[in-house]
């Protein structure tokens, strides 16, 4: 009793105006009373032993610097007590079998020993129990009153009305189910369980109406049936070797084969397939994920896609083995003409030399040696002027060819013949294009040009000839009259280096052939006609049918472009046949046949109806592939020439041989 | 101005208007991704391919019409108040009021999918034909262990083997069962149900190996579709024959079915007090408890495919069924191959051994029309039955053996049923390597390979047929049936072509059959002097065409061949040329085999 009194005056003393102190002092004093009532003793040990220090309930971080921990009774600092460092410490405490029940009193600065009594208090009240084992919080009640004797009720109220009335909430609480029971919000037996299943399908027959939707459904593609190989005991031949296992390794992911066959022994070591699972997902997310589209796809025998060609015995006669060979030249033939008769070959070939060779023999008459490589050849299309237009280097050299009577003779030696070498400025505009020069070594004419002439193609008058001169921008293409020994260029803009050019076989309509384009002028009117695109890369080589309406243009890459020219300005059909360039096309001037010839040793023989009913296509047979020519230098075919009367055709060839098939 | 520039005001056309890409749909529809992913599974919706990719190459569209399908779908706003509803729950839990949200769970808003099947399959014959995927899912499904972890519960795994079992007792009953095929994968069957092949896979009866790269919600709403259509195909099947669906199983058998669960506890618990207590079950009862002994799992459906086989026949109102079914087998004339299903195991009776697949040759015996007994309780014959013809071993050596039947490995089963003749069994007995097991799904003509033992049934049926016929030419069952000889003489100018063709072929088959009765005669083993004849000829054969091909002859068709193809558009060029680097490529597989098959005969000789 006494110190807690002690502390009262204390607490009392110094702090008195605070309101928590009071409050504390109020319990203590209330806990004070109490202990006056009913209980003898206090159990608090607060209350057994003083608290040495006496700074009351503030917080300790205030002295943490300082050197004392506060004040005793009488005023005098309490000094702090030295540290002990956790080593000896805990050596203290390992030696110590009572430490586990040392508390340190941080507000006392000192070690306390809890007794047992209180670990056992504090047992019990981390169990939630009562701290005392001898109290019974349960104890059975003592009505100390007595109720026998009393005259008055402990209560003279009356019985409230309420306890004779229903109450008004509960019947409130009642309305409210009664209504969520009969709205049927409140189920007290589970709903019924409907049949699930049912027939759904019920007849057929009547076809019901297609869903809303115009959208055809789509099934989708099964997978795949299982072959032979993913059986669990294929044959043999379908299990691949070890070393094809490995070298799947080396392919692609994507070109490995997913499923490698393996043979089991008996059904019963068969595992479970480890990708079952992985594949079913596979197939679900195509299912859903993949976009469907009808796709046609075409069953069909692949032959059936070849078109119905003519019977090729139905268009004989034409060209079909290899009946002469022209032996002679030492060197890549790059040209060759046939007369208008039939009886001569004019050839003429990197060797430098120009032969004439009898057609049906192949004995060769006669040679001239230009010591230069050859370009070109042509024979003059009038059949009594023996006249060979022969074009090497910057030159184009006129040769009377010496055949014929002696009338035609004298006739192509006038021709031939230049009274004064016509100065470069007598030929128009004073800036010199061509100089006519007599060659006297071989009796001809010899037309000097600036730049490499690539070839000569004459009139079907047999007057005028044009010469292609690719290099010159401006005069490339000369047209040269040999009457008047008088040369002009062409009055239209070239767009394109020209390759090569040709006359219309009846009319004065004139083909030059850029390396895109063809284009078409009519050189009475001097203007443009048309112009035909081929939708090639390079054009090589360009002939006229000889009713003039088609044209074929042969390319570097191999393709073959028919034009019609009354259809429109776009080939009528492209063929592609040589895998390498075309060299040169030809029509034959009677019979319905053209070939191509091209690097690739070959030569392409056609059959080209044209139908004089202009509602009728003309028809284009490949008829024949001719071989029989070597390659040299990369080069194959060089030139073809159809016979003017027959069904033959020649082909001159890099491996310096000329030959002719006959059909 | 650029190229598609769309003045304001004027609607887009198009593709523009037309396809919609799934970012779009989804903002359209006001859904999230997996809700609409379950759209577009439970209604069939694909994406679809759009001419111009308006958008993007990258991305995926789906059809405006399609998405406007999806708009007024009732299913939309049904799995919107699902998600309102799961937040109420979550709201109770939340609030700890759990009462409200036990009451809320008990009544959860559910939906059906019986109106979608109907939608997308108008005809129960367009159900048929798609029925290849949901078949080899509900079995997968049915062979997989119940996963907690992905949310699959035990009872769906039992709906889906319920209804695979439900499927193959209607299959089996009805012998429409056409090809068999074990593959490492599983086992292929193909079904003939109203004229359509349904071709599906069931995995091995074994544990199943569960991958991570899976994603079961995707799974799970297909199984969702699949499953009610199943049901729904199962009833109408059912409906067909006559038999009420759902099977109404014996209330005995279901109630034992409740107890042995029960029991088979009880049974993990102390496994020694089984035997006593088993045998005073009844006896499929008893079958059951000791097959749930071994796996649970299986058990239960084993019960109920038994059950259906009780039960099928005693179910339908007897008489009428098998009248029907006799008047369907006499009128039906096309039905030729269903006849043949079903009497081909006829007068055989099977046993199977512990160790063989039980369940599938349970389905295979009977759906061609054998009879079929187990090793178990429950089973209709014992072992030691004298009647058994065959039993099915798989196993190294078989230690006692009846003399009176033959040991032979499942495989001459799924074999016989494929050749749909009765192999001779040689080649299938205990302890031997069977032959090769070959695809029935393959047209070996077509594929351009013909492996040796595909040649070795073929003679084999072909003998079985002469065996059969009388006269070459007419069928016997043609004779039996009266409307057949009515038809006989309508026959048409064409078919009797063919007829005379067929007895050209069956003549030289004959004599081929002749020939090898000679040499068998002579003593030469048959499989071998077949093998050896067959390689010597075939050898023959590609050396002599090699041989005979002149070079000129070559060279001329190859002209003439390039000639028209000079004349063909560059389409069709292109074409033909893909054409024939697919034949290239099939030529080259077969070369392979050929290769690899001489190469084996080499190693071997």
């Amino acid at each position: 009793m006494k110190p807690q009194k002690m502390r009262y005056t204390d607490f009392a003393g110094t702090s008195g105006n605070d309101d928590e102190h009071r409050v504390y002092s109020q319990e203590d004093q209330d806990e004070g009373a109490e202990a006056h009532l009913g209980v003898e003793e206090s159990d608090s040990s607060e209350d057994e032993v003083a608290p040495r220090n006496t700074i009351g309930d503030v917080p300790l971080k205030w002295y943490e610097d300082e050197e004392h921990i506060g004040y005793d009774i009488t005023g005098k600092k309490i000094k702090k007590q030295a540290r002990k460092d956790k080593l000896d410490s805990f050596l203290a405490g390992a030696d110590d079998s009572k430490n586990w029940r040392k508390v340190y009193d941080e507000y006392n600065d000192e070690e306390v020993e809890l007794t047992k009594e209180e670990t056992r208090l504090i047992r019990r009240l981390l169990k939630g129990k009562t701290p005392h084992a001898e109290i019974d919080p349960y104890a059975p009640y003592v009505d100390w009153f007595v109720w026998e004797d009393a005259r008055h009720p402990l209560s003279n109220a009356p019985e409230p009305k309420r306890r004779f009335i229903p109450s008004k909430w509960e019947s409130k609480k009642v309305v409210q189910y009664v209504r969520a029971i009969r709205k049927g919000l409140i189920k007290f037996d589970k709903p019924k369980e409907e049949p699930r299943f049912y027939l759904l399908w019920g007849d057929d027959s009547s076809s019901k109406e297609k869903s809303g939707q115009g959208l055809s459904y789509i099934p989708a593609p099964k997978p795949k049936f299982a072959g032979h190989e993913e059986s669990y005991n294929p044959s043999i031949e379908y299990i691949p070797t070890q070393e094809e296992i490995n070298s799947y390794q080396l392919m692609y992911e994507e070109d490995r084969p997913k499923f490698i066959p393996k043979r089991f022994e008996s059904l019963r070591s068969v595992p479970a397939y480890e990708n079952a699972l992985k594949e079913s997902f596979d197939r679900c997310l195509d299912l859903y994920l993949c976009p469907r589209a009808r796709k046609k796809r075409i069953n069909i025998d692949p032959e059936s896609l070849k078109p119905k060609l003519p019977s090729r015995k139905d268009l004989r006669p034409y060209p079909v083995t290899c009946y002469l060979e022209y032996i002679g030249h030492k060197d890549t033939v790059l040209s060759i003409s046939i007369d208008v008769s039939g009886q001569w070959m004019a050839s003429g070939s990197t060797d430098g030399t120009v032969r004439i060779w009898e057609v049906e023999t192949g004995r060769c008459l006669r040679i001239w040696d230009v010591g230069i490589a050859v370009q070109h050849v042509a024979w003059n299309p009038l059949p009594e002027l023996h006249i060979l237009a022969v074009a090497v280097e910057h030159d184009v050299l006129l040769f009377n060819t010496g055949l014929g009577n002696e009338e035609e003779q004298e006739k192509i030696k006038e021709l031939l013949h230049v009274e004064t070498p016509t100065a470069p400025e007598s030929s128009g505009n004073g800036t010199s294009i061509v100089s006519w020069i007599q060659h006297d070594k071989h009796e001809g004419i010899m037309l000097k040009h600036l730049k490499t002439v690539s070839s000569v193609e004459w009139h079907r008058k047999g007057d005028y000839f044009s010469t292609v001169v690719p290099g010159d921008d401006s005069r490339a293409i000369l047209i040269h009259q040999l009457s008047k020994k008088l040369t002009q260029k062409i009055p239209f803009k070239l767009h394109g280096l020209p390759v090569s050019s040709a006359f219309h076989p009846s009319r004065s309509i004139f083909f030059i052939s850029t390396k895109k384009n063809v284009r078409v002028y009519d050189l009475l009117k001097q203007k443009l006609i048309k112009k035909l695109e081929t939708g090639v890369r390079e054009v090589s080589s360009i002939a006229i049918h000889p009713a003039g309406d088609n044209v074929i243009v042969g390319s570097k890459e191999g393709k073959l472009c028919w034009f019609d020219m009354d259809l429109s300005s776009q080939p009528y059909r492209v063929l592609k046949c040589h895998p390498k360039d075309i060299t040169n096309v030809a029509f034959h001037r009677s019979y319905p046949l053209f070939a191509t010839c091209s690097d690739d040793c070959t030569a392409y023989v056609f059959h080209g109806m044209v139908y004089s009913d202009l509602n009728q296509n003309p028809l284009i047979v490949p008829l024949e592939i001719l071989r029989g020519h070597r390659s040299a230098n990369g080069r194959g075919v060089m030139d073809c020439k159809f016979h003017p009367k027959q069904p033959w055709l020649f082909t001159a060839g890099a491996d310096s041989v000329i030959k002719l098939y006959c059909h | 101005m650029p190229k598609h520039y769309r003045p304001p005001g004027k609607k887009k056309e198009g593709n523009a208007a037309k396809y919609i890409t799934r970012s779009k749909a989804l903002k359209y529809l006001q859904v999230t991704l997996p809700v609409f992913r379950r759209l577009c599974i439970l209604k069939g919706i694909f994406p679809r391919e759009p001419k111009k990719k308006v958008e993007g190459n990258h991305k995926t569209y789906y059809h405006m019409k399609d998405i406007m399908f999806l708009v007024h779908e009732p299913l939309l706003e049904k799995f919107r108040d699902i998600r309102a509803y799961d937040k109420r729950v979550k709201k109770a839990l939340a609030k700890k009021n759990k009462d409200l949200a036990d009451r809320l769970l008990t009544r959860k808003p559910s939906y059906t999918l019986d109106r979608l099947i109907r939608e997308r399959y108008p005809k129960f014959i367009d159900a048929l034909r798609d029925l290849d995927d949901c078949l080899t899912m509900v079995h997968l499904f049915a062979a997989l262990p119940a996963i907690e972890k992905e949310q699959i519960p035990v009872k769906r795994i039992h709906n889906c083997r319920r209804l695979s079992h439900e499927w193959q007792a209607y299959i089996s009953r009805t012998h429409s069962l056409r090809k068999t095929f074990i593959s490492v994968k599983g086992i292929y069957y193909q079904a003939e149900v109203e004229g359509q092949k349904i071709t599906w896979l069931t995995p091995h009866a074994l544990q199943q190996v569960l991958t991570d790269d899976v994603d079961f919600n995707v799974m799970l709403t297909f199984l969702e579709f699949y499953e009610t259509l199943l049901a729904f195909v199962n009833f109408k099947l059912y409906h067909s024959i006559n038999v009420k669906y759902p099977p109404i199983l014996d209330p005995r058998l279901e109630a034992l079915a409740a107890d042995l669960y029960a029991l088979s506890r009880f049974f993990a618990a102390n496994s020694k007090a089984t035997i006593g207590e088993s045998q005073m079950v009844t006896s499929s009862g008893s079958e059951q408890a000791d097959s749930k002994r071994k796996e649970m799992q299986t058990d239960e459906s084993e019960l109920r495919l038994a059950q259906l086989q009780h039960q099928l026949p005693t179910n339908e109102p007897g008489t009428l069924m098998h009248l029907i079914e006799d008047a369907a087998d006499g009128d039906d004339d096309e039905d030729v191959e269903r006849r043949e299903c079903k009497t081909l195991f006829k007068n055989m009776k099977f046993f199977l051994s512990r160790e063989v697949p039980r369940e599938s040759l349970l389905f295979v015996i009977p759906a061609f029309g054998g009879t079929v007994s187990w090793d178990g309780d429950g089973a209709p014959f014992k072992e030691a039955d004298e009647g058994i013809t065959h039993q099915i071993v798989d196993r190294p050596t078989q230690g006692h053996k009846f003399l009176s039947r033959e040991y032979v490995q499942p495989q001459w089963v799924y074999d016989c049923a494929n050749a749909r003749i009765i192999l001779p069994v040689d080649g299938y007995l205990v302890g031997r390597v069977p032959p090769p097991h070959l695809s029935p799904f393959v047209d070996n003509e077509a594929e351009g390979y013909i492996p040796e033992y595909a040649e070795t049934i073929k003679r084999l049926q072909a003998a079985a047929r002469k065996e059969l016929l009388p006269m070459p030419g007419v069928d016997k069952r043609d004779l039996d049936d009266p409307q057949n000889l009515l038809l006989e003489g309508v026959i048409s100018r064409a078919e009797a072509n063919e007829a005379a063709e067929k007895k050209r072929k069956m003549a030289m088959l004959e004599k081929q059959y002749h020939n090898e009765l000679k040499m068998e005669l002579q003593g030469v083993p048959y499989s071998s002097s077949v093998s050896n004849d067959n390689t010597e000829s075939a050898v023959n054969d590609t050396e002599g065409r090699e041989e005979s091909l002149p070079d000129p002859d070559q060279i001329a068709k190859d002209s003439s061949s390039s000639m028209s193809m000079v004349v063909m558009s560059r389409k069709k060029r292109k074409l033909y040329e893909a054409m024939q680097i697919n034949k290239e490529r099939k030529r080259e597989n077969v070369n392979k085999l050929k290769e690899r098959k001489a190469k084996a005969a080499q190693g071997s000789a």
